[in-house]
């Protein structure tokens, strides 16, 4: 699923030079179509068609054409307002982290920055789901939930099973993702520009509004939809550090196909979610570049 | 537990001798094992693939299993999966053939029989199924004995810390009478069953029941309690009970009489509740298309060896149905009312074989709600 944004970036050009050229061309691209074709499109076409399908007496999927899986995709809206609400805070904690940790890695790091970024790498060598149960102690009551009851007398105090413990499990998780294409669009910024900036009377806050912030918006972009669509379709932090009280899309698609054993059901949500992270990708892209293109305009 | 690294404590939570819902992750491994493990099989060696729940059989059964029928360490694959309903799904999903046998609670079989995936037990091969007490033979779930060979078998019922927890909880209606008050601090298996067994029983009526006016009255107990509850965990709810981040529980007594046996937590307590519950048994079934047919039964045969079966119910701590093997389990654990229960009991007609039922529409939409409301 995180592969459908970048996929029209993605997607190759028809080679327009003759001969060898074009052969050449045909098997670089051969590799990454053969996988797009039988992991992305193919799998959606299956999602598309098991979703207007019928289960089966015993679960599974019956064939036939029906839209009701839709109506009951859609009746209870809860999931998926939870799911977008965790994916939002989720992508604008990363941001308000990532945003100054990558122009501090970029712009001060000097000799340092390979140190810095083996430390936010150094993270991906564990498991992602080992890192959440590890969470898992740090806020329990053995942890800081257990300081808790201490400071504020109150036995029931936790931190598991909260939002809060979400969305710090989510932010924490996904950070990395925020941070590389920031720190990249910054590193490469030319440090001239905010001198000349600066030199031609605009403050900090012009400065980095004016000449920072339209050069790393690339790696916004990339940041912030790399963070996004996994947080929008995520299962087992909200599983985990929730408490499953935290009831996302992802925890309603794993009850639909594992438990209720109706694939068209799930299938017919899970065509819910594709559509909304479209929806949201499309706008947000759309916002950004229209926000840029204004700011150059003005700027002019 | 402070003290206790990360490493030893998800080392604790992968083999926590009783927790047979098993570690989440446990399950993406399995396909892929399996796979890579009938390539290396080769041909006619003698090998067992085997999908289970997690830390389900003692080790050294296994190892014995093995050295008796002389199976190589890669022959011999342990798969896992966390719930029945995931094992039939991965079933659908086309698992079948890579593995002979599998574990499937007794109220699945009708399902996986009539879905044909499952191989007639030849019994022929498995005289040890003698010691079998008769009580478990002949169930509806497999009216002729043909697919199932008992495994173990145990309650659904309350569970509670009485240092906190001091109200005499006897009955599913004193859990729900009580849950308010320990709002927040209650956890509950994650298995619709189980949990619908609790508003049913309550109410005086069949916990297999799908009459809508029956169900419609359980939604409103469960949905009453739904805001109390702290979460839902199959697989370590006798954690949070252990640090008293959940005091009152609706849980199997797997993980429970650890902590009952634990001084430091000894004022833990299992409560079969007087107004009925659900007693489940987990069986042994060969799977359709099984690559290692012979040593399937081998297994089956092997198990309940009344050493063996000794064995497991002391590595397991659930009730074996094996009559045999008492004799040889250790007599506090034979004593032990929450492991076994009194005779009395059984005789009396509280306990209740589960049905699937799981596939009933306004259940689903019940259990949903739930669900998707714990914590409030």
């Amino acid at each position: 699923m995180a592969a459908a944004a970048p996929a029209a970036e993605v997607r190759p050009r028809a080679a327009t030079a003759p001969g060898p050229s074009r052969l050449v061309t045909a098997l670089l691209v051969l590799p990454a179509g053969l996988w797009y074709l039988f992991l992305l499109v193919l799998p959606i076409a299956i999602v598309l068609l098991f979703s207007v399908g019928n289960r089966g007496e015993t679960g599974g999927y019956a064939g036939g054409f029906t839209l009701d899986n839709y109506q009951g995709a859609f009746r209870n809206s809860g999931p998926f307002v939870t799911s977008l609400y965790l994916a939002i805070a989720g992508t604008l904690l990363c941001l308000l982290i990532g945003l100054p940790l990558a122009y501090f890695i970029a712009t001060r790091g000097g000799r340092r920055k390979t140190l810095f970024i083996i430390l936010l790498v150094v993270p991906f060598w564990t498991s992602f789901l080992i890192r959440t149960y590890a969470w898992l102690i740090l806020l329990g009551r053995d942890g800081l939930a257990g300081v808790g009851v201490d400071l504020t007398g109150n036995d029931a105090f936790r931190l598991l099973g909260t939002d809060a413990a979400v969305l710090l499990g989510l932010t924490y998780g996904y950070l990395p993702l925020m941070v590389f294409p920031l720190y990249v669009t910054l590193e490469r910024m030319d440090r001239t520009l905010v001198e000349a900036s600066k030199d031609l009377g605009a403050g900090r806050w012009a400065t980095f509004r004016q000449v920072t912030l339209p050069i790393a918006l690339p790696g916004l972009i990339t940041g912030s939809i790399l963070v996004f669509i996994p947080m929008m379709g995520e299962y087992v932090v909200p599983q985990i550090l929730g408490y499953g009280q935290t009831f996302t899309i992802g925890s309603a698609l794993v009850l639909r196909f594992l438990e209720f054993r109706d694939w068209p059901a799930g299938s017919a949500m899970a065509v819910g979610l594709i559509f909304i992270m479209f929806v949201t990708i499309t706008f947000y892209l759309w916002f950004t570049n229209r926000g840029r293109r204004g700011r150059e305009q003005s700027v002019v | 537990m402070a003290d206790q690294g990360i490493g030893e404590h998800l080392q604790h939570i992968g083999e926590t001798r009783v927790s047979r819902r098993g570690f989440l992750a446990a399950s993406g491994f399995t396909a892929m094992s399996a796979y890579l493990a009938a390539c290396g099989g080769g041909g006619s060696a003698p090998a067992l693939f085997m999908y289970n729940w997690a830390d389900y059989v003692d080790l050294d059964n296994i190892a014995e299993f093995k050295k008796r029928f002389n199976i190589s360490d890669a022959n011999f694959t342990y798969d896992t999966y966390p719930s029945n309903e995931e094992l039939f799904a991965k079933l659908q999903g086309g698992a079948t053939g890579q593995y002979d046998i599998c574990c499937p609670t007794a109220e699945w079989t009708p399902a996986l029989v009539e879905e044909g995936f499952l191989e007639k037990i030849d019994w022929s091969k498995v005289p040890n199924a003698k010691y079998i007490n008769p009580q478990f033979k002949g169930l509806w779930w497999d009216p002729n004995d043909e697919y199932q060979l008992p495994k173990d078998w145990g309650t659904t019922g309350i569970s509670m810390r009485t240092k906190v927890v001091t109200e005499d909880v006897r009955t599913w209606k004193d859990f729900f009478d009580i849950a308010p008050k320990y709002s927040g601090r209650i956890v509950i298996v994650d298995s619709p069953g189980d949990v619908f067994t609790a508003p049913l029983k309550a109410l005086g009526y069949s916990l297999n029941s799908v009459v809508p006016e029956e169900l419609e009255q359980a939604r409103e107990l469960l949905m009453g309690l739904a805001p109390h509850v702290l979460a839902l965990n199959s697989d370590t709810y006798e954690e949070p009970m252990k640090t008293e981040e959940a005091v009152l529980g609706l849980t199997w007594t797997g993980g429970i009489d650890e902590l009952i046996s634990d001084p430091s937590t000894a004022d833990t307590k299992y409560v079969i509740p007087e107004d009925g519950t659900l007693y489940w048994m987990d069986t042994w079934v060969i799977l359709k298309g099984a690559p290692h047919l012979e040593m399937a039964h081998n297994w089956l045969n092997f198990i309940h060896e009344p050493e063996i079966q000794a064995r497991e119910t002391e590595t397991n701590a659930y009730a074996t149905p094996n009559d045999e093997a008492k004799k040889y389990i250790d007599p506090a654990i034979l004593a032990d009312t929450t492991i076994f229960v009194p005779q009395e009991v059984v005789d009396s007609g509280l306990l209740e074989a589960a049905k699937d039922v799981s596939l009933d529409p306004l259940r689903q939409e019940i259990w949903e709600q739930f669900k998707s409301s714990i914590g409030g």
